[in-house]
């Protein structure tokens, strides 16, 4: 396959994420963000900054974005970023709001898209340790948050029934623990071909 | 001994995007460094301020803070009680000086609501025995006006055991202001299977200016009960 082709391919890919995420903002398709805690918190929100991270990501971590790179040197605003924005749009309040103010919803998708875009590029800039702190870190509080939300006996989110609580709060956890499992693998990769170079065996 | 291979071609960098460390901007690390500052610091401001000075991290709580922090004004909204009479919210609430504990129910509902009716009576009851009812009122109001007229709030009041003096059931006129309702008290209403709602539930108490000044947990009725004879005055 032409490196051409493959671009193009991941634009597609990039472009089709982001507009199902954001599609899940609009009628009629909102109602699927309106009724289950699960479309929005496990699916939609996710599904926004993986979009942000393929489309916008590919944009500003390219070879001509040196002028960015000296506000984000090992990744470090961005990380610091991302976390701010996902302690804000995991709590309760801030979910009810996405659901009952289409204003804040609109901030939301923006907000997400950008993370994800900051994700990449601060990915792209960060070694494996710095990575590890930071992934580790979102991986804790995802399965924490998650088993929390499934597990305690309060209806947290005045929009969504306890049922679907419950639902996301276990979705959520595995959210956390798929993205780490990600990570692990590839950082595993990373190592193992940074150990073939070493050795001085020519990439697979 | 194996032989190491020799390296048959020039090793690429996979991660080309990465600029060389030696080619980054020098001031790139005092730049990151306050551009992380900044928006740690932001970031910390905005969650206080979103979340009532990191008290509240759900609507309910928040709701409950930000009436705590300044008393809220509520609309003025045409009612029709279990008699069939029609009047307004306001004049419910401002008729004479008395304190109001309000809450919001419809009157298919076997969960939230029962509970709420349970606390009712038992309020009722110590208002009757404490002879309040001249300084507190209970007011039940039924935001489901599609399916509680005139003859469901009359069950409801006969199956509660209503003492007018002291609780009052009504219904909205129009079912056009429901959601003016919900939203000034900070009640969200969603459809549950079964054709039930599920909603947040809460005693709610107004003065007789129609502010609400007040919200407090279904499970501590006593504390309202008080709270209300302590704002009506001697």
């Amino acid at each position: 396959m032409s490196a051409r082709r493959f671009h193009r391919q991941q634009l597609c890919i990039a472009l089709a994420v982001s507009m199902v995420a954001c599609a899940l903002s609009v009628r009629p398709w909102r109602g699927l963000i309106e009724h289950s805690m699960v479309w929005h918190m496990a699916v939609q929100m996710p599904m926004l900054v993986a979009g942000g991270w393929l489309w916008i990501g590919a944009a500003i971590s390219g070879p001509d974005s040196r002028r960015l790179d000296a506000w984000n040197r090992y990744g470090l605003t961005g990380f610091f970023a991302s976390q701010v924005v996902f302690a804000y749009w995991m709590l309760p309040l801030a979910i009810d709001r996405a659901v009952v103010m289409p204003t804040a919803d609109a901030v939301k998708v923006a907000i997400l898209l950008a993370c994800g875009a900051m994700l990449k590029h601060s990915f792209d800039r960060s070694p494996p340790v710095m990575q590890l702190f930071f992934v580790g870190y979102a991986v804790s509080t995802l399965v924490a948050a998650g088993v929390f939300l499934a597990t305690t006996e309060s209806r947290l989110c005045n929009a969504y029934l306890m049922d679907s609580q419950v639902a996301a709060g276990w979705s959520v956890a595995v959210l956390g623990v798929a993205i780490g499992v990600a990570w692990g693998l590839g950082a595993l990769q990373g190592v193992r071909v940074t150990t073939r170079r070493r050795q001085g065996f020519p990439d697979p | 001994m194996p032989q190491r291979p020799v390296p048959t071609h020039t090793k690429v960098d996979r991660n080309s995007n990465r600029p060389p460390e030696a080619e980054l901007p020098a001031d790139g690390l005092w730049k990151t460094f306050g551009a992380s500052v900044l928006v740690l610091l932001t970031g910390l401001v905005l969650l206080f301020q979103a979340t009532e000075r990191g008290s509240a991290f759900t609507t309910e709580v928040l709701r409950r803070a930000t009436v705590d922090r300044r008393a809220q004004p509520i609309p003025n909204l045409s009612l029709r009680d279990d008699q069939g009479n029609q009047t307004t919210l306001h004049d419910l609430l401002s008729t004479d000086s008395r304190i109001s504990i309000v809450d919001f129910v419809y009157l298919r509902c076997r969960t939230v609501c029962t509970s709420l009716g349970s606390s009712y009576q038992r309020l009722q009851q110590q208002i009757v025995e404490r002879g309040l009812q001249s300084r507190v009122q209970l007011l039940s109001v039924s935001f489901d006006p599609a399916n509680d007229d005139i003859t469901a709030l009359r069950d409801y009041a006969q199956r509660m055991r209503l003492d007018p003096a002291a609780w009052r059931v009504v219904t909205l006129a129009s079912a056009d202001d429901r959601q003016l309702l919900l939203d000034a008290f900070g009640i969200v209403v969603i459809p549950a299977p079964l054709g039930e709602f599920e909603h947040n539930a809460a005693l709610h108490i107004v003065n007789s200016k129609s502010m609400l000044v007040r919200i407090i947990d279904v499970d501590d009725a006593a504390r309202a009960l008080e709270f209300a004879v302590a704002a009506a005055g001697p």
